[in-house]
C-alpha cells in the first residue's frame, strides 16, 4: 500500500516544496553567494570580489556598526524587559481579578492592527505641534519638557522604542494560557502549605511556564530581527542613523540598487538571528524535555 | 471529490489570476503595427492625485486622445508618490522593459535608460520639426542631449524664488530683503512680532530648506555663485557653504516651527497655507494651490506675493523632460514620440502655464495673457527673474547620486546642534568623495 | 473563596495588580481613541489643541478621506491578497503536513528538516534575493507577488500547525476509510480534512493576519495604486495629504477599525490560533 502511494506523495509535497524554493530557498543562496558579489544596476557590475563587502561593512562603512549596536540592543530590551512586561501581565491575569477578560482583549488590540497603523498614530502622537504627549506636558504645566521626540537626538531613540515595547499583547496571551492550562490542583496544594501569592507565582508557576516564557523570548528576537515598518514610517531611521537598525539599512541599499552589499547584510542579519537563537535555546533549555 | 478539490483549488487560482491579471502593469505591446488598429500607450505617472501637475497631465491626456482618436490612446496608470514612480522605472530598467513613455523629471531616470541602452533618439523628430527645433536652448541641451543626440523634451522650466504672507510681513512692518544681512534683520523682526519666519523641513531631500540655503552659498560670493553652478563637487568644507549651513542651523533652532526637523516638504507647505509661518522656498507650481480651497483658506491667494532671493538671485534649473524607450514595436515606438511630442509642445506649456502656473520650459513658449491673469504672481516673479543676473540649479540637483538621502539623514542632526556645521560638512563631504561621478 | 483580612503586603500587591492593569488597558487603548476623536475635529482644532474634544462630529473627514484616496481600492487589494494566500498557504500546507504527519517515505526527515529552515530565517535577510526573483518572474508591482511571497511567509508556522494536527489524528480513522476502499486522496479530503478542522482554523487566522498587516514586502514589491494594500495607504497619506490632518486621521481609524471589529468577534478563535501556533511540534 505504501508503495503505490508514492506518487501522492510528491505531489502533496510539491507545492509546498516549490515556494519553499522560490522564496527561501533560492533566496538563501543568493543571499550568500552574492553577498560575495559586486553586483549593482549603476552602473551594471556583477563582479566576484571575495570578502570585500564584508570589509567594507566592518571596516570603511560609518553606517553599519551603529546600526548593528542599534539591532543588537533593541533585541536584548526586547527579549528581556519586554517580555518580562508581558509576564507580569500574565502573572496577574491568571488569578482572574475583576475584570481579567477586558484587560486579555483590551491589551491584545495594538497586536491586531496592522503595524503601519500604530506607526502612523504615534507619528501623530509624537508630533511637537499638535501630537498629543506635547499637549498633554502643556496641560499639566511641564511645557518645558516638550520635545520634537522623533527626531531630536537625544530622544528619537526612546521615542522609537516605545511604539513596540509597551505593547506586549502576545507575550502576555502566550503565557496567560499557558497559566490557565496548568492543573489547579497544583496552586490549590501549594495554597494549603501556606504559599504566599508571590512565592506561589515565583516558585510553582514560573518553572511550569517557563518553556512558553522561552517561546516568547523567540518571537521577540525574530520580532526585533524584522522590525522594517514601525522605523521606516515614524523616522525613516534618522537623525542620521540613530535609530536604523539592520532590516531597515538592507532596504534602503536595495532601493539604491546595490545588491552585492544589501546582501552581505542580510547575511549578518541571518548570522545575528542564529547566534540569538542559540543563546535563547540555551539559556532556557528549550532542547532538554521536561 | 476530486472535483470538489479541483474546484477548491482552481478557485484559488482564480482568485490569485483575478488579481495579478487586473494588476500587472507590465508595459503591453497592445496593439497591432497595422495602423487600422488602435494603439494603447500605457503610461504611468506620480502626477496624479493631489500632485500640483495632476489637472495638467488629466487635460492634456485628454485632449490628446481627442485629437488622435482611433490611431493613439493614452491609459494613465496611477503611481503616486515621486519616489514610487522613480523606484517603479529603475526596476523596469533592470528587467528591460519599459512604458513607451517615461517621465525623466527630477530623478536622473535619463542616465540611467541610456545605459541600458532603452532610449530611443529622437534626433531626428526633432530636427523634422521646426518649432519644437526651436525650443532647444542651452538649458534644454544640457538637461535633455548627450554627445550631441537630443533623447528627451522638457515640458517645465525651474524657476524658483520664495513667497511670503505680506499680512504677516505688514504686521511685522517689513518687505522683502534685498540683501542677505536684511533677511536675518526681518526675522528677527517678525520674531518680536510673535511671529515664526520660515517654513523648513529635512525629510525627502529637505526641498524647501536646500533651496534657501543654496540661495545663501550663492548670496555669499563669487565663490559661492560658482559653486552653485558646477555639477557634482565632491568638496563641501569651503567657507562659503561652511558660513551658510551654519546660519541654517541658527534657523532651524530659531526661526522656524518645532516639526520643522523631521518635517516633509507636506509639513512646510501646510504651515505655510495655515498662516503658522511667513516664508516658504518654493517654485511657480505651488502658485495653483494658494486658491485651492482644500488646502488652504478662501482669500489666501490675495495675502501671498513672491520675491526672488537677496543679491539679485534666482534659481533657473534644468529639468530632464519626457523620453521614449525602445519598444517591440516601431509603431508603438511612433505613438511614444507623438506623445512626446504633444505633451511638451509650445501649446502644452501654455496649457500648463494658465492651469496651474507653471514656468514653460522652452524660451520660446509665449507668457500668454489669460495666464498672467489668472496669476498675477506668475507675472509678478517672471518680471523680478528678469532682472537678476545671478543663476544656478539647486543644491540637491547639483549633487551626486545618493548624497541627498545623507544630506537628508543628517540634517536632525545638524538641526539639533549634534553636528557643528563643519561636521556637517565633513559628512557631505566624505560621501561625496567616496561615491563621486567618474 | 471565603474573603480573608488581607495583610498589608497583600493589600500593596492587589493595588499594584489593579494599577498594572490599568495602565495596560490605558496604554493600549488611548493612542486609537484619541486619534479616532481626532477624526472628528477640524484642522485648525487639531493643530491648536491635542487634547480637546472635538465641539461637533462632524464626519467630513471621512468623507474627504475616502475621496482623496482610494482608500477603498487598498482595501480591496488587500482582501484580495489576504485571501488569495491564506488559502493557498493552508490548502497545500495541509497536503503537505498531513503527508509529514502520517505517512512514511524516504528523505522524510531531511525534507522536513530543510523545510523547517525557513522557521530560523529572519524574512527581512532575503529582501535583495526576493526583489530580484520578483523581478526576473515580471511580477514587479502585481498582486501575484504578493500572494506568492505571503504564501510563503506563512508556511513555517502553518507546516507546524498543521502537521500536528493531523498527527494528533488516531490512526484507526485512517485505516478505516482505506478498508472502506477510499483512495489516498478520497481519505485525505473527506475524512482527515474535517478531522483538522480546528488545526485548519489556527492555520488560517494566522495566516491571514500576517497578510493583512504585511508591510516590508508590500512595500518592497509594489508601487502603484492597482496594487498596493492597506497598510501602505496611510504612508500615502504622509505624502499626498499632509495638508489635511482630518482625512489623515480619519483614514487611519477606517484602517484599524475592520481589524478591531473582527478580532472582537473572533478573540477566542485567535487567541486559541496563537496559542496552537506557538507550540512547537
Amino acid at each position: 500500500m505504501k508503495q503505490r502511494n508514492t506518487g501522492w506523495i510528491a505531489l502533496f509535497l510539491a507545492p509546498t516544496c516549490i515556494i519553499f524554493l522560490l522564496i527561501f530557498a533560492i533566496p538563501l543562496v543568493m543571499v550568500f553567494a552574492t553577498s560575495l558579489f559586486d553586483y549593482r544596476l549603476l552602473p551594471r557590475t556583477f563582479e566576484f570580489i571575495g570578502f570585500s563587502n564584508f570589509v567594507k561593512l566592518f571596516t570603511q562603512d560609518a553606517k553599519f556598526l551603529p546600526v548593528l549596536k542599534n539591532t543588537v540592543v533593541w533585541i536584548a530590551i526586547h527579549c528581556v524587559l519586554h517580555v518580562a512586561l508581558g509576564t507580569i501581565l500574565a502573572f496577574i491575569l491568571y488569578k482572574k481579578p475583576h475584570g481579567w477578560k477586558f484587560v486579555r482583549v483590551t491589551y491584545m488590540i495594538p497586536n491586531i492592527i496592522s503595524q503601519s497603523a500604530i506607526a502612523m498614530i504615534f507619528l501623530n502622537l509624537y508630533n511637537a505641534q499638535y501630537g498629543a504627549l506635547n499637549s498633554l506636558l502643556k496641560a499639566i504645566g511641564l511645557e518645558h519638557l516638550q520635545h520634537n521626540w522623533l527626531f531630536d537626538t537625544a530622544t528619537a531613540f526612546p521615542a522609537v522604542t516605545m511604539t513596540w515595547f509597551i505593547f506586549a499583547g502576545y507575550t502576555t496571551t502566550l503565557v496567560l494560557a499557558q497559566c490557565l492550562s496548568t492543573d489547579e490542583s497544583i496552586i490549590e496544594a501549594a495554597k494549603i502549605d501556606g504559599a504566599t501569592s508571590f512565592q506561589i507565582d515565583r516558585l510553582v508557576m514560573f518553572p511550569l511556564v517557563k518553556r512558553m516564557i522561552g517561546t516568547t523570548v523567540i518571537m521577540a528576537a525574530t520580532y526585533m530581527l524584522q522590525m522594517f515598518s514601525m522605523i521606516y514610517i515614524t523616522t525613516g531611521g534618522g537623525p542620521g542613523v540613530s535609530t536604523a537598525n539592520l532590516p531597515l539599512y538592507l532596504y534602503t541599499t536595495v532601493k539604491a540598487n546595490n545588491y552585492g552589499y544589501a546582501n552581505s547584510i542580510g547575511v549578518v542579519i541571518i548570522i545575528v538571528g542564529f547566534i540569538t537563537m542559540t543563546l535563547i535555546n540555551r539559556l532556557f533549555g528549550m532542547n532538554k524535555e521536561d | 471529490m476530486k472535483r470538489m478539490f479541483a474546484c477548491l483549488l482552481s478557485l484559488a487560482m482564480l482568485l490569485a489570476l483575478v488579481g495579478c491579471g487586473g494588476s500587472s502593469s507590465q508595459p503591453s505591446n497592445s496593439g497591432d503595427s497595422a495602423s487600422s488598429k488602435e494603439i494603447v500607450i500605457k503610461y504611468p505617472t506620480f502626477q496624479v492625485g493631489a500632485n500640483t501637475a495632476a489637472p495638467v497631465v488629466a487635460k492634456l491626456v485628454e485632449e490628446f486622445n481627442a485629437e488622435y482618436a482611433g490611431k493613439y490612446r493614452i491609459e494613465v496608470e496611477d503611481v503616486p508618490g515621486d519616489a514610487n514612480y522613480a523606484d517603479k522605472i529603475k526596476v523596469m530598467i533592470s528587467s528591460g522593459e519599459l512604458p513607451p513613455v517615461v517621465y525623466g523629471g527630477g530623478y536622473k531616470l535619463l542616465d540611467l535608460a541610456l545605459q541600458a541602452d532603452l532610449v530611443v533618439d529622437l534626433t531626428d523628430a526633432v530636427n523634422a520639426d521646426p518649432e519644437w527645433k526651436a525650443m532647444y536652448n542651452e538649458t534644454w541641451e544640457s538637461a535633455d542631449c548627450r554627445d550631441g543626440r537630443i533623447y528627451a523634451s522638457s515640458s517645465e522650466g525651474q524657476l524658483i524664488g520664495y513667497y511670503y504672507n505680506k499680512e504677516l510681513f505688514n504686521q511685522a512692518g517689513i518687505k522683502p530683503a534685498e540683501t542677505w544681512e536684511e533677511f536675518f534683520d526681518n526675522c528677527d523682526r517678525l520674531l518680536a512680532a510673535g511671529i515664526t519666519p520660515l517654513a523648513m523641513d529635512t525629510a525627502d531631500g529637505a526641498w524647501c530648506t536646500q533651496l534657501l540655503l543654496g540661495a545663501m552659498i550663492a548670496g555669499s560670493g563669487d565663490e559661492g555663485l560658482e559653486f552653485m553652478n558646477t555639477s557634482y563637487p565632491t568638496n563641501y568644507n569651503i567657507p562659503s557653504v561652511v558660513d551658510a549651513i551654519a546660519k541654517i542651523q541658527k534657523l532651524y533652532q530659531t526661526c522656524t516651527t518645532l516639526d520643522a526637523n523631521g518635517g516633509a516638504y507636506e509639513n512646510a507647505a501646510n504651515n505655510f497655507f495655515s498662516e503658522n509661518v511667513a516664508m516658504i522656498c518654493n517654485g511657480p507650481w505651488m502658485i495653483g494651490d494658494f486658491s485651492d480651497t482644500s488646502k488652504t483658506t478662501e482669500g489666501f491667494s490675495d495675502k501671498v506675493g513672491v520675491a526672488t532671493y537677496p543679491g539679485g538671485f534666482v534659481y533657473d534649473a534644468p529639468i530632464e523632460g519626457m523620453f521614449v524607450t525602445k519598444q517591440s514595436d516601431p509603431a508603438l515606438e511612433e505613438a511614444g514620440i507623438a506623445m512626446v511630442k504633444f505633451f511638451t509642445s509650445p501649446k502644452a506649456q501654455q496649457t500648463a502655464l494658465e492651469t496651474q502656473g507653471m514656468v514653460p520650459a522652452g524660451a520660446t513658449v509665449e507668457i500668454t495673457q489669460t495666464a498672467l491673469d489668472a496669476f498675477p504672481l506668475l507675472a509678478d516673479f517672471l518680471e523680478q527673474a528678469s532682472v537678476c543676473e545671478k543663476r544656478g540649479n539647486t543644491l540637491t540637483g547639483l549633487m551626486v547620486p545618493g548624497l541627498e538621502d545623507t544630506f537628508s539623514a543628517e540634517l536632525p542632526n545638524l538641526a539639533s546642534g549634534t553636528d557643528t556645521p563643519e561636521q556637517f560638512c565633513q559628512v557631505l563631504t566624505d560621501f561625496a568623495t567616496a561615491n563621486p561621478v567618474t | 473563596m471565603t474573603h480573608f483580612k488581607l495583610s498589608p503586603k497583600q493589600k500593596a500587591a492587589r493595588v499594584f495588580s489593579y494599577l498594572f492593569m490599568a495602565l495596560c488597558v490605558l496604554v493600549a487603548l488611548f493612542p486609537i481613541v484619541w486619534v479616532v476623536l481626532s477624526s472628528f475635529k477640524t484642522n485648525r482644532e487639531i493643530l491648536s489643541n491635542g487634547l480637546q474634544l472635538p465641539s461637533t462630529f462632524s464626519f467630513s473627514g471621512y468623507k474627504q478621506a475616502l475621496e482623496m484616496a482610494p482608500i477603498l481600492k487598498f482595501f480591496v487589494n488587500s482582501l484580495i491578497v489576504s485571501f488569495a494566500s491564506t488559502a493557498l498557504n493552508v490548502l497545500i500546507l495541509a497536503m503537505a503536513g498531513y503527508v509529514f504527519a502520517k505517512k512514511k517515505f524516504r528523505f522524510k526527515n531531511l525534507i522536513f528538516g530543510i523545510l523547517s529552515l525557513s522557521m530560523v530565517i529572519p524574512s527581512t535577510a532575503l529582501m535583495s534575493p526576493v526583489y530580484t526573483v520578483i523581478t526576473k518572474l515580471h511580477l514587479y508591482d502585481t498582486k501575484m507577488a504578493l500572494i506568492l511571497v505571503y504564501t510563503a511567509l506563512s508556511m513555517p508556522i502553518s507546516l507546524m500547525i498543521l502537521r500536528s494536527a493531523f498527527a494528533a489524528i488516531p490512526t484507526e480513522l485512517e485505516e478505516a476509510a482505506y478498508i472502506d476502499g477510499a483512495g489516498f486522496f478520497r481519505t485525505f479530503w473527506q475524512v482527515m480534512m474535517p478531522c483538522a478542522k480546528g488545526g485548519l482554523a489556527s492555520a488560517a487566522v494566522l495566516a491571514f493576519l500576517e497578510s493583512w498587516n504585511e508591510f516590508t514586502f508590500a512595500l518592497l514589491l509594489t508601487s502603484s495604486t492597482s496594487t498596493r494594500t492597506l497598510p501602505l495607504s496611510l504612508s500615502y497619506f504622509t505624502s499626498q495629504f499632509s495638508f489635511n490632518y482630518t482625512a489623515m486621521f480619519a483614514a487611519i481609524t477606517i484602517a484599524v477599525l475592520p481589524s478591531i471589529i473582527v478580532f472582537s468577534i473572533f478573540q477566542e478563535q485567535v487567541c486559541s490560533s496563537l496559542t496552537a501556533g506557538s507550540v512547537k511540534g
